[in-house]
């Protein structure tokens, strides 16, 4: 997998081109293809040696499996879209943390974008509590003013 | 030889036994996900499923293996040890060792930052209806806001912070979570489980602390205004955790998914937790199938012994 870290970047996300990415995502939900059986699904509309080149691209990348069948190849996404994901964040958190020369300051960053992150959360949270406690209130006021009728 | 035979081949069956119940637990604790039961059923059935592999080994060594041995080997014959009940049988030494300095270590470190945390404390005044045995605490930046603390003899440690943040009724169900952990032991189950290492059992002791957390959550609620309140207390002292880890022996208030705990108390619904308490697992409900076991030992207790040591007999050799 370590060959797949190379493409990522210092972003959270792949860098992957978009037919790139298209192409993986056929490959998910069908879970394995040859290039003919991807063109035949008539969703991706590219000449055949652009999907071949295109997948044997993500093979190098380490992101696909293959194996001979015929005169071709059936390709297998070796990550399940979970695991890219998981793998894709570690590295960039793994590539944060080793980009600075003072280790602190990266970390720093991290630390800060999760604490916005968190209190936002909480904002949020705030909110919903005092939302939920209104409406207990306004609740209580209308039994209250039933039972006095 | 004759007893260090034996104690290689108890060793022995001691580690066996463990590592297989162990890798057994670990590949099928998540059936457990099937039942439809309440979180306070769920937390023990997890503990008991983790400590099942220490429990069931300790006893298979003393119940079998150890009388077996000492019945039926013939202490006359002067019989060499083969390299396999040697083997194991140092691995189990180090096993228990292992569990043992995980503990002494767990211990000591809870003990010197709660003796910190504990610097200039006094006795909590939060009510009349306040437990006795809370403590507050001199807020400091490290000190988490609320925790439970001890093992021997627990107690709930509460910050100046959370005192001055929490209305009353928020800092009453804060302190009744807290007290539906030390009910529940929660601390000495988490030293428990340190003594019994395995690889791969991080996510069932995890799923055992969020089914525990949700269970004192479930204890400490009784109706929607004590559920909002919680999650009140919840959201507010989220923001005051210590960035120190908190050590082993200890309970946070603020633990785990606090949107899943806060999302989960604001959907209270009174009629779906009666009805989970009433289905709750009772300590009775384990008297039939043990003495079904012990009746089960008794009847073929003879007959096993033998087979025991026939298994004794191949691991020596």
């Amino acid at each position: 997998m370590t060959k797949a870290f190379s493409i990522f970047g210092s972003s959270s996300r792949p860098q992957l081109g978009p037919f790139e990415q298209q192409v993986l995502q056929k490959l998910w939900t069908r879970g394995n293809a040859t290039v003919r059986e991807l063109l035949a699904d008539g969703k991706i509309h590219q000449a055949y040696t652009t999907v071949m080149t295109t997948m044997d691209r993500l093979y190098k990348k380490g992101l696909l499996d293959r194996v001979v069948e015929g005169r071709a190849f059936r390709y297998t996404p070796r990550h399940t879209p979970e695991e890219l994901q998981r793998v894709t964040a570690l590295e960039s958190i793994r590539q944060l943390l080793g980009s600075g020369d003072a280790s602190s300051l990266p970390l720093s960053y991290l630390v800060e974008a999760l604490s916005s992150h968190d209190a936002q959360l909480l904002d949020e949270l705030q909110l919903l509590v005092e939302r939920k406690r209104r409406e207990l209130h306004s609740r209580q006021k209308e039994n209250a003013a039933r039972e006095r009728r | 030889m004759f007893a260090l035979r034996g104690i290689a081949v108890s060793l022995t069956f001691f580690v066996l036994t463990y590592c297989l119940l162990s890798a057994l637990v670990a590949g099928t604790w998540r059936l457990l996900r099937l039942l439809h039961v309440g979180e306070r059923c769920v937390a023990t059935l997890l503990f008991a499923l983790r400590v099942l592999p220490l429990a069931t080994s300790v006893i298979v060594t003393f119940v079998f293996v150890v009388p077996s041995f000492q019945l039926l080997e013939p202490r006359s014959i002067d019989e060499g040890m083969g390299a396999m009940p040697l083997a194991l049988g140092i691995c189990a030494l180090l096993l228990i060792a292992c569990g043992c300095y995980r503990v002494m270590v767990a211990q000591t470190i809870t003990s010197r930052v709660v003796a910190r945390w504990l610097e200039g404390a006094r006795s909590l005044n939060a009510g009349a209806d306040s437990p006795p045995e809370t403590v507050t605490f001199c807020s400091r930046r490290e000190t988490p806001p609320l925790t439970l603390i001890g093992v021997r003899k627990p107690k709930v440690l509460v910050s100046e912070s959370t005192v001055a943040l929490l209305s009353h009724d928020e800092l009453q169900i804060a302190l009744k979570h807290e007290l539906a952990h030390m009910r529940s032991r929660d601390n000495l189950k988490k030293l428990v489980l340190r003594f019994c290492p395995f690889p791969g059992m991080a996510k069932l002791e995890s799923a055992w602390s969020h089914a525990a957390e949700l269970s004192a959550d479930d204890a400490a609620v009784s109706n929607v205004g004590d559920a909002v309140d919680l999650a009140a207390a919840l959201v507010k002292l989220s923001r005051l955790v210590s960035v120190e880890a908190a050590p082993i022996c200890t309970t946070g208030f603020v633990t785990g998914s606090i949107g899943a705990r806060v999302a989960r108390l604001l959907a209270w619904n009174e009629a779906a937790v009666l009805k989970a308490r009433r289905t709750r697992m009772r300590a009775w409900y384990a008297v039939p199938p043990l003495v079904a076991a012990l009746l089960c030992i008794v009847a073929t207790y003879g007959p096993t012994l033998r087979l025991t040591h026939e298994m004794t007999e191949w691991l020596v050799r």
